[in-house]
């Protein structure tokens, strides 16, 4: 449990950090470290070099202007007690309030965990179904990706090797409706299966469009769109919360381990779109 | 003891056996209080020294290289790299270690693995660090074996075999009374089932290991371990040594459930590596190994048979069980799960059978009510299908069959009352008779369940000792050989002897867990120390007392008997009570001559029964959509004869049942079929139950003295209340959703496909 050697950087600018990434291409940012240096101390991870990102300034700031700005650098903590993301995005908070324990929430980042793209995160799937994007800063300068294009595949993005993600954009939700269920791993406490669901209303309780994405089921998380078709343009009732739980699974490359076989968790999907959907219409 | 010349040895002291017993009802002051323990300071502020905490001058730190296959034949070992890496000062294999028999046919460092997990080097050095990287530099390779690693393949005809003799451990033990066919014969209704339990790993919050340390030919180790003597005893007979020359510490533990109740390889190890560098060595396990190598519950398969009249009276009782016991006889893993088929309940017709298998996996040892924990969880289930199929009450059929004595060995129980006690107790706690299950509300369903227990421990193993040494300033010192391994001990013990020496807690100090500074006591097992050394206490405290009453005799003109002690004044009956004297004025008077007081734990009464019995109800909510159960809320009655601090029983009570419903819900090593490793040896991926998944837990007292037990009238109560708790919630998941579920653990996958293929309520 002790991890290889490696070298310590703690650079005071995203300038610095982008460069000491390009000059070590198996270098590893460090943010809250929550997943990073577990990884290292079974050395399944062995970076040459580990790049604090701690002393760079202006990375932690939350704000809203219809949508909503979080640093890459917030805290689950920070994310959770923010009153501009409780109104602007209630389901995000309160995601951030049950990741992990209070150690991880203490440390771990929201970039971080958006970044390290987890396959049972939550943050992920949370984040997809918002609809939002990131903001990363590389040796070409910044871009934008949105969710969507974001997470590729298990512990895969589409960022480049020098990129560091510097915040989160969620779009302006207002009236939407929103929550995240999840089943936790009794043990570890990560998402067995989690579904997060949004839904833009209009005119009469129609749905006018629906995003939702799952995590822990698949590789990476990954939008549910059959029930989105489903739920499109529908009124919200009972029988359409089930056929779009039905529809959930559709399409989905389901993966198992030891604690739960895909067919249980394909199971799950279903489950939890219906809770998801209920309590966020309930 | 006999003498060679047929004599009683002399006996020094005074033996438990003489002493008037505390009756029920008994005015005693310190014993049956809730005293809080009186390590707690030291526990709290982090003071209290546990193996891992010790630090000796140039002290080194040991990791061990395990075998990566289930079955090999080590074929080459080079060690050169590891032992040049600086910071390294020794390394052992089966190269350079002396060849030390262990596990009855192997070595120390055997050639021949048997499982993944077994030794096959070890390294000190300067670090944990240091040492982790030179197992990395190690080269070893392995012809690799066939194995087996569960109760099916190792039973099959052409299995691959861990052993010459096959893969059974001995002959299958056959245990019959009266007439089984007869019994089957004359049954109304007959339940006939398979069950299949798990194997749980201990966990103990410390894990196992020592830290060892020469002067000279002498070796000290403070070794993490439930019996000081024994690894004494096994230490000094594998390094050739005289007893005397070494000495075995355990001040503090966290946790041992059985794990730790005998000498393991690492207590040995140690002590070649710190002979071979040098230096003291300290080998912790981590929590991998610890998970791997030393112990776990056995996987039980049991084909049950129950017969009862249409009354319910049981006309015949059958278990054939078979249990899987890993890859090595250490000592231990042959668990008693027969017992409770033969005692639980009066029958007339009984048959059990069991037969111990070899695996290619972690050595099965005892856990927490050994083979008990296993047979309940069939045996308790059988009965409520049983209750069922007869259209009776679940606590009616067991009322109905109500054993008052030991069928096994045909004695009377010293309180045949006590198991009617906790039934009525738990029933009434828990308002069993007027049980309303809440309306079905969305997917959630609820149920409640019963189960019951009888357990061959909490009676005490005889023999142990204890001195007491009255000071000058009238304050004790106590010593026996016994430890605290986390029960409580030490202050449930520390209280007998307050309170039959008439002193507050805060003048007496016990002092245990050191072969050196204490006479013999057994290993903490079998719930025994309270119930072995509690006696011992009590009879050393009189011996003192009454060697105090005749020294003080001249001093107070007035006759030894008609002397007490309360609150540490010697009071002479018929004086005034502000004429009482304080000890120390006695201790002060006669100093330096000083007072000593030798007790015995004497024998368990020969021609009775001295058990341990409860009882549990839970009521449970299973989500039908998830599969995932929820204990909402536990009540407990359990017979430890009187209670001597009422807090540590409640403790003992709620990490029972904290554990039991592990058992239940979650724990199951998971070893992977294709090559033997154990897929979940960590914390990450093995749930152990969390303060967020205990329930409310209600343990009601009985409190009732076994007077004929012993003289403190008190049992142990460490393990039996794991016994009841997963047939239970599996009873309890039945009444839910009516499905019956005889593998453990109650998995959430494992109850919706239960719900699934829902079978008719039988």
């Amino acid at each position: 449990m002790f991890p290889n050697r490696f070298e310590y950087r703690r650079p005071g600018s995203l300038a610095e950090a982008v460069q000491i990434l390009a000059e070590n291409p198996d270098a590893k940012l460090l943010a809250g470290g929550h997943s990073l240096l577990p990884a290292m101390k079974l050395r399944l991870a062995a970076p040459s070099t580990l790049v604090d990102l701690s002393q760079i300034e202006g990375l932690r700031g939350i704000a809203a202007n219809g949508a909503l700005t979080i640093g890459a650098l917030a805290t689950y903590n920070q994310v959770h007690d923010s009153a501009a993301v409780r109104q602007a995005a209630p389901m995000l908070a309160d995601t951030c309030g049950i990741v992990g324990d209070p150690q991880v929430r203490v440390r771990g980042t929201l970039g971080g965990s958006l970044a390290h793209a987890d396959p049972a995160a939550d943050l992920t799937a949370v984040v997809l179904a918002l609809g939002g994007e990131v903001t990363v800063v590389g040796s070409g300068g910044e871009r934008t990706i949105a969710a969507d294009d974001l997470f590729v595949d298990l512990l895969t993005t589409s960022l480049a090797p020098e990129e560091i993600i510097t915040e989160i954009r969620i779009p302006d939700l207002a009236g939407a409706k929103m929550a995240y269920e999840k089943h936790e791993h009794p043990a570890s406490g990560y998402a067995v299966v989690g579904v997060a669901a949004v839904l833009a209303m209009g005119d009469g309780g129609t749905i006018r469009s629906a995003r939702l994405a799952v995590t822990g089921a698949t590789a990476k998380a990954t939008r549910l769109s059959s029930a989105e078709a489903v739920l499109a343009g529908k009124t919200v009732r009972t029988e359409t919360i089930a056929a779009a739980a039905a529809a959930a699974a559709d399409g989905l490359e389901i993966n198992g381990d030891l604690y739960a076989s895909a067919d249980y968790r394909r199971h799950l999907v279903g489950v939890l779109t219906r809770r998801a959907l209920e309590r966020a219409t309930g | 003891m006999p003498t060679p010349s047929g004599e009683q040895p002399q006996r020094l002291g005074v033996g438990s056996g003489e002493l008037p017993r505390w009756e029920e009802g008994a005015d005693l002051s310190i014993v049956g209080r809730a005293h809080p323990r009186v390590e707690g300071d030291a526990k709290v502020t982090g003071g209290a020294q546990y193996a891992s905490d010790v630090r000796l001058p140039g002290q080194l730190y040991a990791r061990v290289l395990r075998s990566p296959y289930a079955h090999a034949r080590l074929t080459g070992l080079d060690t050169g790299r590891a032992a040049a890496l600086p910071g390294v000062h020794a390394v052992l294999s089966s190269a350079n270690a002396p060849e030390i028999a262990w596990y009855e046919d192997s070595l120390l460092f055997d050639r021949t693995l048997r499982f993944v997990g077994d030794e096959v080097a070890a390294v000190a050095a300067e670090s944990e660090e240091i040492a982790d990287d030179a197992l990395r530099l190690i080269v070893d390779a392995y012809e690799p074996l066939p194995f087996v690693l569960d109760l099916d393949t190792a039973l099959a005809p052409d299995a691959p075999k861990l052993r010459p003799s096959g893969n059974l451990n001995g002959e299958p033990t056959v245990y019959e009374r009266g007439d089984l066919a007869a019994g089957l014969r004359d049954a109304d209704v007959i339940v006939e089932e398979t069950y299949v339990t798990q194997a749980a790993l201990h966990n103990c919050l410390e894990p196992h290991g020592c830290t060892a340390a020469w002067d000279g030919d002498r070796l000290t180790l403070w070794s993490s371990t439930q019996s000081v003597f024994d690894v004494r005893q096994r230490v000094a007979e594998a390094l050739g040594l005289p007893e005397h020359h070494v000495r075995v510490i355990k001040q503090h533990m966290g946790g041992g459930f059985g794990s730790k109740q005998i000498a393991w390889k690492q207590d040995v190890i140690a002590a070649l590596l710190a002979k071979e560098s040098g230096r003291p060595v300290q080998l912790m396990l981590d929590r991998e190994a610890e998970n791997l190598a030393v112990g776990n519950r056995n996987p039980t398969r049991q084909r049950v048979r129950l017969g009862a009249k249409r009354d319910g009276t049981l006309t015949a009782i059958a278990v054939d069980a078979a249990q899987q016991i890993g890859a090595h006889p250490v000592g231990g893993e042959g668990a008693d799960v027969p017992a409770i088929y033969q005692n639980l309940y009066r029958c007339p017709n009984v048959r059990t059978e069991q037969r111990l298998v070899f695996t290619n996996t972690g050595p099965a040892v005892a856990f927490r009510a050994p083979g008990h924990v296993e047979a309940a969880f069939a045996l308790e289930q059988a009965m409520d299908q049983l209750a069922r199929a007869l259209d009776l009450d679940p606590l009616e059929l067991r009322r109905r069959n109500y054993a008052d004595q030991d069928q096994a060995e045909g004695k009377p129980y010293t309180l045949p009352e006590a198991l009617g006690r906790c039934y009525d107790l738990a029933a009434d706690a828990f308002g069993w008779a007027g049980y309303q299950k809440p309306p079905a509300a969305g997917p959630k369903r609820r149920g409640v369940g019963l189960a019951a227990h009888d357990w061959a421990g909490g009676g005490g193993s005889p023999p142990g000792y204890a001195w007491v040494k009255w000071n000058a300033d009238g304050s004790v010192d106590v010593v026996t050989g016994t430890q605290d391994i986390g029960t409580g001990a030490r202050t449930g013990l520390t209280q007998v002897a307050a309170e039959e020496l008439g002193l507050p807690m805060d003048r007496v100090a016990l002092h245990l867990g050191d072969t050196a500074n204490g006479p013999y006591a057994p290993v903490s097992s079998g719930s025994a120390t309270q119930s072995t050394i509690g006696p011992a206490i009590r009879a050393a405290a009189a011996d003192a007392k009454r060697q105090l009453f005749e020294a003080a005799s001249e001093f107070l003109e007035a006759p030894p008997e008609a002397m007490t002690i309360r609150d540490g004044k010697i009071h002479v009956a018929g004086e005034p009570e502000d004429r009482a004297t304080p000890v120390g004025d006695v201790t002060a008077q006669i100093a330096p001559t000083m007072i000593q007081g030798h007790g015995e734990r004497g024998p368990n009464p020969e021609d009775k029964s001295v058990r341990t019995v409860g009882a549990q109800i839970v009521e449970v909510e299973v989500d039908t959509e998830t599969g995932e159960v929820s204990v909402c809320r536990v009540v407990a009655a359990h017979d430890c004869g009187r209670i001597i601090n009422p807090t540590l029983v409640d403790s003992q009570v709620i990490g029972g049942v904290t554990q039991g419903i592990g058992f239940a819900l979650f724990e199951d090593r998971v070893v992977d079929a294709g090559t033997g490793v154990v897929l979940n040896a960590n914390l990450e991926d093995y749930h152990v139950p969390t303060a967020a998944d205990v329930p409310p837990i209600r343990n009601v007292h009985l409190n009732l003295p076994d007077r004929e037990a012993n003289p403190t009238g008190a049992k142990g109560i460490g393990e039996p209340p794991l016994i009841p708790t997963a047939p239970a919630i599996a009873n309890a998941v039945y009444d839910a959703i009516g499905v019956r579920i005889r593998e453990l653990p109650l998995s959430r996958r494992r109850v919706l496909d239960a719900l699934a293929t829902r079978e008719a309520p039988r």
